[in-house]
Parts: C-alpha cells; structure tokens; sequence
C-alpha cells in the first residue's frame, strides 16, 4: 500500500489570486478536489498526507468533509519551501511506499497512478518528451555555452513513487549538504539512489498561471463541446 | 451487478412505474429504495410489488415527505445505512398548485420549490457529504420548464430550475464519473396532470409506464448516449 504525500501548500502568487491557488476555483471546483477525488479512487493508496498553507487549515478541512474523501487524510501545515515541505511530510507516511502529487496538478488520472504503481522499479516518475530545444546559457554575460541533446532530457512530472527510505534518506543528506530541491526524482537520482521515469502525458499540466486554469478548464469541459 | 436505486414519488404514477420496471425488468437493479408520503395507495402498491418480486430482489419502502428538508435527510442517512450505497437516484416527486400569478400564496410556492427544487438538491447533496459516489442520477423535470405556462407559474418555474440544476450537477459530478440526466416529460397520465389538466382525459395522452419505459433505458449500458441534454419525452 501507498501514502500519498499530497502538496497543497503553495501560495500561488502567479496566478494572481487572494486565497492559495489550491483554493482557486477550477470549473467551479476547488483545484484540490481533483486530485483527492481521483485518489480516493486509487485502492493501493491508504493514506493522505496533504499539506496545507499556514492560515488555511479550517478551509481545507471543509472541503474534505464536504466532498467525502474516504481514504484517511493527514494534515500538516506546509514548510518554508517546497523541499521543506516534502521532508516534514514524509515522517507521517505510515506506509514502507510513497506517491508524491501536487494539487496543482488536477488533471491527473486514475490511470496516472496505477501505472506508477505497476511500475516494476520502486523509484519512478511521470515524465514527458521535450517538444522544444533547451540552450545552457550564461545568464551574467548572455551568451550561449553549448548545446544539449533533446532526445537524452525529459520534463519531469508528478506523481513520482518512491520507496520511503530512499526519499528519506536523500532528504536526511540534503539537509547534511544544505541542498534545498524543487523536485525529488532528480534529489534521489543525485543521492546515488536509482530511479526510472515513465511516459507521463501532456493533458497533466501544472496550473501556475491564469492561463494555466483556462487551459485546465478548457481540458475539463464536456467533450459533447467538439460536436459539431 | 447488483445495483441500488432510490426513487422518490414512488407510491403511484412515473415513480410506481419506474421502481417496477427496475425490479422486475432491469438486469442490474437489485434494490430499490422507495420514497413517498405515507398514504393507503403506498401501502397497497407496494403489497402488490412485493408478491411480483423475483428471488434476489428487494423494496425499501419510506415513508417521507420531499417537502420537508429534516425529515428527508433522516430518510435519505437512514436508507443509506440500511443499504449502504445509492448507484441510481431517480428524483421524481413532484408537486404543484395551479393558481393565475396574482393569487399565488407564497407558502404554497414555498412548498412547490420545497418539494420540486430543494428535495432533489437536498437528496444528492446529503448523499454526496455521505460519501455515496452515484453511478447515475435522473431529474425529471417537464416541459412547463422549458416553455412557461400561463396559470403554471410556480411549477413552471421550479422545473425550468430543475432542469438548470441538473446542467449544473452534470458538470460538477462528472469528477465522480457519474451521470446526470435530465427528463422533461409532455402530458403524462399522472395525479399531478389531473391537477394541472382536470378536464383532460387521461386515457388520450403519454402513460407514466412509457416515460418509467425511457428511465430504465436510461439506466442501461445504452443510457449514456442519450443523457448529455434536457430529454423531452411527449405524445
């Protein structure tokens, strides 16, 4: 079984709004309820662990009573940074497994999961192709150093599945070492731990931005909307 | 599958009709929950319903008043304890009044949005804050909702909400992957036409088996490709 370490602490200051973006209204749905829903789907997840904006505890709670969400839900208040975050959550994990998801990231399908789960490697994570050339730069002097090779770099997605002392350890050394990571495949891959990617899908965006939610709405409407 | 229903209004007309269709001649339906006011015709009906049953099946019958929020709410926890879990919920009671606009008692408008608006809304919300996770849900409305009715103002305007509440919850429940539909029947031959139409003859219009006919197929494998829009059933 799985512990879900469920991000939900962002302030969401890109997207322009007063209340944390995982409050923001998607399709006239709280953002996180997309991704609770899907997970209370998912038997092999037994457990929530859901962070949340200091602040902002009450209303995430009205939301989980509201919509029902089976599956045990954990709630921590959300640290300094998302590394932070990360690392506080993963000692409520009561499971040997972990999935980490964001709530900014409500597309995500049932299916996202169960690949991950049915993943041979104990370490994976959704990744995609990249459809646009990345350049090393210099940013003091502006100038261009090299280039890289597309076919050898992906964009690294969420969820991720990771075993807990694996994710616990790389954070333990983080922390010795004074890393602070954005994401954690890339943390357990430096940490010397090996970790696999699969295919991830493009429908799974991050909603960062105003435009990201109108994108996000845009996927979610009713597919009777391409009649013709 | 074993599935559960619920019907409301279910102690005579599109209700009775739809519950005996489910129980006897759906392959899936295995349950169903019957909401109605205590009433000698409930009692009777269902009496006649149970000597019909085939092994396997069973009726639940509630007495409850959809006007009447509270008591509904208990009615709806209660059945979903005893049957641990709603698949289709068919919101089919109805009430009306007809009276021209400047005669209508506000209470009695109260009662029509009571027991027209708030009673489906209050079912699929306390369900819904239950955890119940519905495969589909039926809102009969009518035709009086799509086309105001001259003397039918309050009833009219509780269907043309509830056919825009259904829109609404097909949306929002679609997260759940459930299924909302939304029926509007023409002239059917139910008490409450009597009401609206006294001088009609029943026998010359749309029989409440023939929309209970289109629920149930609405209920099939086959439904889901005809519940994207307001249904009108007529003559």
């Amino acid at each position: 079984m799985y512990s879900l370490i469920l991000l939900n602490g962002g302030i969401g200051s890109r997207t322009g709004a007063d209340s944390p973006k995982q409050l923001l209204k998607l399709r006239g749905i709280p953002i996180l309820v997309y991704t609770l829903v899907t997970a209370d789907r998912v038997e092999q997840i037994s457990q929530i662990v859901l962070n949340y904006p200091p602040q902002w505890r009450e209303d995430v709670e009205a939301v989980l009573k509201a919509y029902a969400i089976s599956t045990p839900v954990t709630l921590v208040e959300a640290g300094a940074s998302r590394h932070a975050s990360v690392a506080a959550m993963i000692s409520h994990c009561t499971n040997d497994d972990v999935i980490i998801h964001e709530t900014a990231r409500p597309l995500v399908r049932t299916s996202d999961f169960q690949r991950l789960i049915d993943s041979e490697h104990s370490n994976v994570s959704l990744m995609s192709e990249i459809s646009f050339t990345v350049a090393p730069v210099d940013p003091e002097t502006s100038a261009v150093t090299g280039s890289l090779d597309r076919s050898r770099l992906r964009n690294v997605q969420l969820p991720q599945k990771f075993a807990k002392a694996d994710l616990q350890d790389a954070h333990a050394h983080a922390l010795e070492q004074g890393i602070e990571s954005t994401e954690d495949a890339t943390l357990v891959a430096d940490f010397g731990r090996p970790i696999h990617f699969i295919e991830g899908t493009d429908e799974n965006l991050k909603v960062t931005t105003k435009t990201d939610l109108k994108m996000a709405g845009f996927l979610l409407r009713p597919e009777e909307d391409d009649d013709e | 599958m074993s599935k559960t229903a619920l019907v409301t209004g279910a102690s005579r007309g599109i209700g009775l009709e739809t519950t005996r269709r489910f129980i006897l001649n759906n392959d899936d339906v295995t349950t169903v929950v019957m909401f109605a006011r205590a009433s000698e015709d409930f009692d009777a009906n269902v009496a006649a319903l149970e000597k019909e049953l085939p092994i396997g099946r069973r009726l639940v019958p509630i007495a409850v008043d959809v006007g009447d929020r509270e008591a509904l709410k208990q009615a709806v926890t209660a059945a979903y304890e005893q049957v641990g879990g709603i698949d289709i919920l068919v919101n089919n009671a109805g009430y009306t009044n007809p009276v021209p606009l400047q005669q209508v008692d506000m209470a009695d408008f109260e009662k029509t949005i009571n027991v027209n608006l708030y009673g489906p809304f209050t079912i699929v919300q306390t369900l819904l804050n239950l955890g119940n996770r519905f495969d589909l849900i039926v809102n009969i409305a009518s035709t009086a909702g799509i086309t105001g009715r001259s003397g039918w103002l309050t009833y009219s305007a509780s269907k043309a909400a509830v056919i825009n509440m259904s829109q609404v919850m097909r949306e929002e429940l679609s997260i759940y992957g459930t299924r909302v539909a939304c029926l509007s029947p023409g002239r059917t031959a139910t008490a409450l036409r009597k009401t609206l139409a006294p001088d009609e003859d029943p026998s010359t219009i749309m029989q409440p088996g023939h929309v209970a006919q289109v629920i149930n197929t609405m209920s099939s494998p086959v439904g889901r490709f005809i519940d994207s829009e307001n249904i009108v059933v007529r003559q």
